[in-house]
């Protein structure tokens, strides 16, 4: 008889099977014998409420809740903040004992019997400790992660806009004045600012052809300003036939730079960011390195390309360190793997400072190159796993 | 044992009210031949309920709180609407009585079976699932072997049958009280009552969907009178049971219920008293006892 309730049951339940959890064996007389950590017993009487242990490795939780109170009870299983329900079980009337199963993620939380129904009921601390055997991660997402990485990652992106309005002030003031070598020697390091967050930077297409564009890449009829009308300017060397700008021709640059940043910075005040943003964001300026970086076109006329190239991987390594939480509780080896790789190409990096900053891009032999360039391949192929994990 | 009656008690009564208007109608109406279509879904959604309650209980999986908060405070909301879909039925029913158009009416009915069906399965299975879990509880408590102070007895699934048992004798008692009452008063009352009753299912679903986190707002309370009304009294599970009235009431609760029961009230009582100026209430059955079906 039970067999064919289960069974008519089972059938019945088949669009909700997505929603099913484990239930834990129950048959016995009481989960909290069997010695597993993650079955918990509650005795909910008139007045109080005592739960087996007051804490448990993540993972999926059994509270056999009984009441040998005269009083109707609830048993609930409450969220840090004591206010969100994360699972319940209601009318737990006198002599009856009920189940409750919940996967709950580590972080501290409260549990409650409510004799009666009404009140704030008896709480308790509850602490959910990581799981050590990792079988069984949570599977639950951590609103919390998400928060914090999201906001972090907005005040990243503003402080890096601060820094880059600020040198960028400074680096046109020089130029405007003919301080030529200390422009020059400022140009790289204002540059560090706009390639961590250029991602970001770019997702705004009226700013970006106005302030990043590269000579080469000028469609016809199109007026060439910003950072690297600056550049050839400044390091006209390998130009043939060139006619520095004027001051009245530096100022219209300088200003015009100065007016596009401004305005960036600006923009970013308000911008806010989903974590499934910052994980593409992260191999999307890691593509920057790949296409534009490790070839050395970047910055063609001042070869200050590994400046430019850190930058980008600075970014990157935020924006994945940002959601690192996230990805450490859904694929812990990729966490791994991205670690690793992300120090790896930092070395090969290191290897190429002189001084406060970087060799010029043209001292590199081309094994120098070839080995950066697989470095960067070697990091984007796990970090193009990234995203689908965060939101895994 | 009587907490566990009162429980039986709240949760079985809203279902045997509206199963007992639903076949008060049918009856007077003279569509006795509908009333299989009714226990059927009965009988379809104590099944279900049961087998489900059955399989969460002793199978390999449980349902989470979200699917099953989710699961409840959907079914609520889909019973109000099919609740206040048979009342406006039964009353568009009632007003072309006179006999002239009896047969176009029988045609409606027809066509309107499986709302029947519909109506009965979602009074019975929206508070179903809880109610099978809580009883299949009941049951463990009886076949269960002694552990510590917990000792096996019965007495908590008699409680709950008895209560059960109450319910379905309240659903008939107003049954009786609503046949013997003249058609026109039938409608007007059963309907305003029924309105109160989904108004109040209507609200309970919110307050799911709210414990679930798909609404917000679970502890903003318009007000808490818990102090003063406990659910586990007699007249506390009436009332949960009746009108779904909860002590602790989240405003968005009340607003809903508000938003529903006020307009669908007037839209009911301007209907009731377009259809009192016309002289077209056929039925002369004469008003024996007045009705206890509001209380």
């Amino acid at each position: 008889m039970r067999t064919t309730l289960v069974a008519v049951a089972c059938l019945a339940a088949a669009p909700f099977l997505a929603a099913c959890t484990e239930n834990t064996d129950s048959n016995a007389g009481g989960a909290a014998d069997t010695g597993n950590p993650r079955a918990l017993s509650v005795e909910s009487t008139d007045d109080g409420c005592q739960v087996s242990a007051a804490e448990a490795p993540a993972g999926t939780l059994t509270f056999d809740v009984t009441n040998t109170g005269s009083q109707v009870t609830e048993f609930y299983l409450l969220g840090e903040d004591g206010l969100r329900i994360v699972s319940e079980v209601e009318n737990i009337g006198p002599s009856l004992n009920r189940e409750m199963t919940v996967n709950a993620p580590a972080g501290k939380y409260f549990t409650a019997c409510k004799p009666g129904m009404k009140g704030e009921g008896i709480r308790a601390d509850f602490t959910v400790t990581a799981a050590q055997d990792g079988s069984e991660a949570p599977t639950a997402d951590d609103q919390q992660l998400v928060d914090q990485a999201t906001t972090n990652y907005a005040a990243y992106v503003k402080d890096q806009a601060d820094q880059l309005l600020a040198k960028t002030q400074q680096f046109v003031d020089l130029y405007e004045q003919g301080e030529d070598d200390q422009a020059r020697t400022l140009y790289p390091d204002a540059r560090t600012h706009w390639e961590r967050i250029e991602t970001v930077a770019e997702s705004f297409g009226d700013l970006d052809p106005k302030t990043d564009l590269r000579e080469a890449d000028l469609e016809p009829g199109q007026e060439w300003t910003g950072w690297h009308r600056i550049e050839k300017d400044l390091w006209p060397e390998k130009a043939r036939d060139y006619t520095p700008l004027t001051p009245a021709e530096r100022a219209t640059y300088g200003d015009d730079l100065l007016a596009n940043i401004t305005t960036l910075h600006d923009r970013v005040q308000g911008l806010t960011y989903t974590v499934d943003q910052i994980a593409n964001g992260s191999r999307g300026l890691l593509e920057e390195v790949a296409t534009g970086k490790v070839t050395g076109e970047e910055e063609f006329w001042s070869g200050t390309d590994l400046w430019d190239f850190q930058a980008n991987v600075d970014g990157a390594r935020v924006g994945y360190e940002g959601v690192k939480p996230i990805v450490e509780q859904k694929d812990p080896e990729l966490a791994t793997e991205l670690d690793s790789r992300f120090a790896d190409l930092q070395q090969l990096l290191d290897a190429q400072k002189s001084g406060d900053g970087f060799k010029n891009y043209s001292q590199l032999t081309p094994e120098e190159i070839k080995a950066l360039s697989d470095a960067v391949n070697a990091l984007s192929e796990p970090l193009s796993r990234l995203t689908a994990a965060v939101l895994s | 044992m009587f907490a566990n009656y009162l429980i039986g008690l709240r949760e079985g009564l809203e279902a045997a009210l509206v199963v007992s208007i639903l076949v008060a109608y049918l009856v007077k109406s003279d569509r006795r031949h509908l009333l299989p279509r009714i226990w059927a879904g009965v009988a379809l959604a104590v099944a279900v309920s049961l087998g489900f309650g059955a399989a969460l209980t002793w199978g390999p999986r449980g349902l989470t709180f979200e699917a099953q908060e989710a699961i409840g405070g959907g079914l609520s909301i889909v019973a109000v609407a099919f609740v206040t879909w048979m009342i406006f039925w039964m009353a568009r029913a009632a007003r072309s009585m006179s006999g002239t158009l009896r047969g176009q009416i029988d045609a409606a009915a027809e066509g309107s079976r499986w709302s029947l069906v519909v109506v009965a399965v979602l009074a019975v299975g929206r508070e179903g699932l809880e109610t099978a879990l809580f009883l299949w509880a009941a049951t463990k408590a009886g076949t269960r072997e002694s552990v510590g102070t917990i000792t096996p007895t019965w007495e908590p699934l008699l409680g709950a049958a008895l209560g059960i048992a109450t319910a379905v004798a309240l659903g008939y008692l107003i049954y009786r009280g609503a046949i013997s009452i003249n058609l026109t008063k039938f409608f007007t009352w059963t309907g305003a009552f029924l309105i109160l009753v989904a108004a109040g299912v209507l609200a309970y679903g919110i307050h799911d969907l709210q414990e679930a986190r798909f609404l917000p707002g679970l502890n903003d309370l318009a007000f808490d009178v818990s102090d003063t009304i406990d659910i586990n009294s007699w007249y506390g599970a009436l009332l949960k049971g009746v009108f779904n009235f909860s002590p602790a009431t989240t405003k968005l609760e009340a607003a809903a219920w508000l938003l529903y029961a006020v307009p669908v009230m007037v839209l009911f009582l301007l209907g009731v008293r377009r259809r009192q100026t016309r002289p077209a209430t056929s039925s002369t059955k004469t008003a024996g006892t007045s009705v206890p079906s509001h209380s």
